[in-house]
């Protein structure tokens, strides 16, 4: 039913063609709002910015399913920061600070081995520091650098992308790519350390907006990804199971077998198609429909399915309700249970078969045009019982920098 | 399904008129504008690429910042 990696870059080949053809020349309209713009973060005016904040709390289920071995249960809680600042009129920068703290199940499990306390990321801290460059009224160019820390992770990256309007901002095409270097310190399920090891991650993506009519737009895109080096998770644990043994007081359940090291393939190549469109149906309420199809070469396909109706019944208050439907197939390496060892294994449940629907809201409220509070909440039921809650709060506020830089550097 | 995929893709952008600007009035409505609060994209696509095999999220880079709880 879903598409494979090559399939996926047959689409994606097709909209770059795509780009092509509809990048033909069309009378300019200097007048036009820039509602491309506003998908495709471009600069704006000197001296101006905004700063978001945002709490979240996630809270992972285990109801006895997924992973028989382990308890699963986790709970993360995320502050998020935003500072975007529009230095001159074409250049802004921005910066993303987010911090994790981790509490779970299989972490207090790990704490019987000291050696391993905290490795299965009870912190994580990650900074993004980007640029914008306004090139011409339609062309517009970013770049970042990002790193993020945990106890036994460090990643450091750089991306880039471009982004051109077309036939007079009806149309917006983007390219990026990004490059990640990670190392993680190999500390195994039983606290055994194992050296170091890299990952390197490479990805592409060509995305389309497009205004379809007077209440209809639109944006589509695919996503190449390629990965390399030490793709396991260094504390994920495969059982091998025999009646013979002694019931294994580090596993969940108790059971009888023996905890080996997961392995993976040292390479990974994704590849995945997106969009959404939205509709206004009536003034101020609107339909959305997005979805994304997945595939990977180790056997992993998914699709996902996401209707959403937003309405602002005020200038000042609005809302949107959603679905969301996930299902994807199992890797080909992962299997519930294994009798014996297989050179390439995992029982990690996130790369078992399972289906998901979730349902989401959320709700903001604009006190004055530049302050905006929002509360979202979500609820994802998983066939495998491991479901989870999702909820948010945060406030976005756009600030005027130009009068304190005239008091403090006046002409 | 590539081709089907890549056929509904034209047959859609082939069919859009170019709407003036004196047109785009709905789709400045609050409920149209498609900039997302980014923290509580990050947010959420942390949380769901973390807890599913699909990882490398929507519009999003595969690999950065391991997430794997």
């Amino acid at each position: 039913m879903l598409l494979t990696p090559r399939a996926l870059v047959a689409v994606a080949v097709s909209i770059i063609v795509l780009a092509g053809v509809n990048a033909m020349p069309s009378s300019a309209d200097d007048a036009t709002p820039d509602v491309a713009a506003a998908t495709f973060t471009g600069s704006g005016e000197a001296g101006t910015g905004s700063a978001s904040f945002r709490i979240g709390y996630y809270d992972n289920d285990d109801k006895g399913d997924g992973n028989p071995f382990l308890d699963e249960a986790l709970t993360v809680i995320e502050p998020v920061v935003i500072v975007d600042y529009n230095v001159t009129d074409r250049l802004g920068v921005y910066s993303k600070f987010s911090y994790d703290d981790v509490t779970s199940a299989s972490i207090e499990r790990l704490s019987n081995f000291s050696e391993q306390s905290g490795a299965s990321s009870d912190f994580y801290i990650g900074l993004d520091l980007g640029a914008r460059y306004e090139l011409s009224e339609n062309r517009r160019v970013g770049g970042f650098v990002g790193g993020s820390v945990e106890y036994d992770y460090t990643s450091i990256g750089f991306g880039g992308d471009f982004a051109q309007d077309l036939a007079e901002k009806n149309a917006t095409v983007k390219v990026s790519a990004n490059v990640y270097f990670d190392s993680v310190d190999v500390i195994q399920f039983n606290g055994e350390e194992d050296g170091s090891a890299n990952r390197r991650s490479y990805s592409a993506t060509v995305s389309w907006y497009q205004i379809i009519d007077k209440r209809t737009h639109a944006e589509t895109g695919a996503t190449i990804g390629v990965q390399t080096g030490f793709l396991e998770t260094a504390y994920n644990a495969v059982v091998i199971e025999d009646p013979a043994d002694a019931p294994n007081p580090n596993l969940d359940n108790r059971a009888r077998g023996t905890e080996v090291t997961e392995e993976l393939p040292g390479t990974r190549v994704r590849g995945s198609v997106f969009g959404r469109a939205r509709y206004s149906l009536l003034r101020n309420t609107a339909l959305e429909g997005g979805g994304r199809l997945y595939a990977d070469d180790w056997g992993i396909r998914s699709l996902t399915l996401e209707p959403v109706v937003r309405h602002w019944p005020l200038d000042s208050l609005g809302g949107h309700l959603g679905y969301r439907y996930y299902v994807q197939s199992a890797a080909d390496d992962h299997d519930d249970h294994f009798t014996t060892s297989k050179s390439k294994r995992t029982q990690d449940s996130d790369l078992a078969a399972f289906d998901a629907h979730g349902i989401h809201g959320g709700i903001s409220w604009m006190p004055w045009p530049s302050l905006e509070f929002n509360f979202d909440a979500g609820y994802t039921f998983r066939e495998d019982g491991l479901d989870q809650l999702m909820l948010s709060a945060g406030a976005r506020a756009s600030f005027d920098a130009r009068p304190l830089k005239r008091l403090l550097w006046p002409d | 399904m590539a081709l089907v995929l890549a056929a509904l893709f034209l047959l859609g952008t082939s069919g859009c008129k170019n709407v003036e600007f004196y047109q785009k009035q709905r789709l400045n409505d609050p409920a149209m504008k498609f900039d997302d609060d980014p923290a509580q994209t990050h947010f959420v696509q942390k949380t769901f690429y973390s807890r599913e095999g699909s990882a490398g999220g929507i519009g999003t880079g595969a690999g950065g910042g391991c997430g794997c709880y």
